[in-house]
């Protein structure tokens, strides 16, 4: 069975961060053969001082598969409460991943969560009128990390646009790549400009800084851009550069 | 120029999220700055208010929870 598995509001200002607890949280799992991990999405939530997140209000969620949900869905639940930091109030979304499903009243409580101050007895009211193949729970403090859980795993199950978490480094001695070469090596299904624009040719790159990739139209997406003539995946930080420019 | 904004109790940077070369100064001015989690590292300064875990990002700037 494959799912989406969505935390929100584990860590605290000291501790590690939601994404990275999230990997271990699965990696766990793998080991003691509960479930398989794809890669993690991050997406965005609404800035707003109603809202209690620690810096930075992100979510994130994962694709994952596993044979038995009952029991993957249960050392969840644990894992969060055992490892969850101190003072923080975390949440845990785990979502059946089915094309045959009707997420759109879930992907609408997720692009509000972006936008708008949500409570817990929304999210409780979105899943309950989701039914079957949703799973929503709290584990410490206000509970209120459901709010970005469910967001973050209908957000994915919708395929709207975010960050795949982790970054992709430039293999030593190895600087020119064709974009066919680099969707090989690194696993990415589509390319675009910095405009949006899909990109199908077969492209000269240069590749020597880290990038990052995109999860957009439930695709692994390559971001290129034309820095001063020379075509290369966006680096994964220059925001301070074009801010000099 | 000061770099914080006292609002309701919390030091807000007063340079909002474009100052670079200044989150940059300050931080390195700063025993408290520890670098945040790699995807959530917004600019190139290894060393940058905007990048440090102790930010808690605004609508317009950020709020440092050390001051």
């Amino acid at each position: 069975m494959k799912l989406f598995v969505c935390i929100d509001d584990t860590d605290n200002y000291d501790s590690i961060g939601t994404g990275e607890l999230l990997e271990n949280m699965m990696g766990e799992a793998a080991i003691k053969g509960l479930a398989k991990a794809g890669f993690t999405v991050r997406y965005q939530l609404f800035i707003h001082d109603d809202i209690p997140y620690t810096s930075h209000n992100s979510s994130m969620c994962c694709a994952a598969e596993t044979n038995d949900r009952e029991t993957f869905t249960e050392f969840c639940q644990k894992y969060l409460e055992e490892n969850s930091a101190e003072g923080s109030d975390p949440g845990l979304c785990i979502l059946t991943d089915d094309s045959s499903l009707d997420y759109s009243a879930l992907i609408e409580f997720g692009k509000r969560a972006q936008c708008k101050v949500l409570t817990k007895e929304e999210a409780y009211k979105a899943a309950k009128e989701f039914g079957n193949g949703l799973h929503l729970s709290e584990h410490g403090g206000t509970g209120g990390g459901i709010i970005g859980a469910l967001a973050g795993a209908a957000l994915r199950a919708g395929k709207e646009e975010g960050r795949i978490k982790g970054k992709i480094q430039p293999l030593p001695n190895k600087p020119d790549w064709t974009t066919s070469e680099f969707a090989s090596v690194f696993g990415v299904q589509r390319f675009i400009d910095e405009d949006g624009n899909e990109i199908t040719d077969n492209l000269s790159i240069r590749f020597v800084h880290p990038t990052k990739l995109l999860y957009s139209k439930g695709l692994i997406t390559g971001v290129i851009i034309n820095e001063n003539g020379q075509l290369m995946p966006k680096p994964k930080i220059k925001k301070n550069k074009e801010k000099k420019q | 120029m000061t770099d914080w904004i006292k609002e309701n109790g919390k030091a807000v940077f007063a340079g909002g999220k474009g100052s670079f070369e200044d989150a940059a100064r300050v931080a390195s001015q700063c025993s408290c700055f520890s670098e945040d989690c790699e995807d959530e590292l917004v600019c190139d300064d290894a060393i940058s208010c905007y990048n440090c875990r102790y930010r808690r990002w605004t609508a317009t700037s950020f709020e440092c929870m050390k001051r």
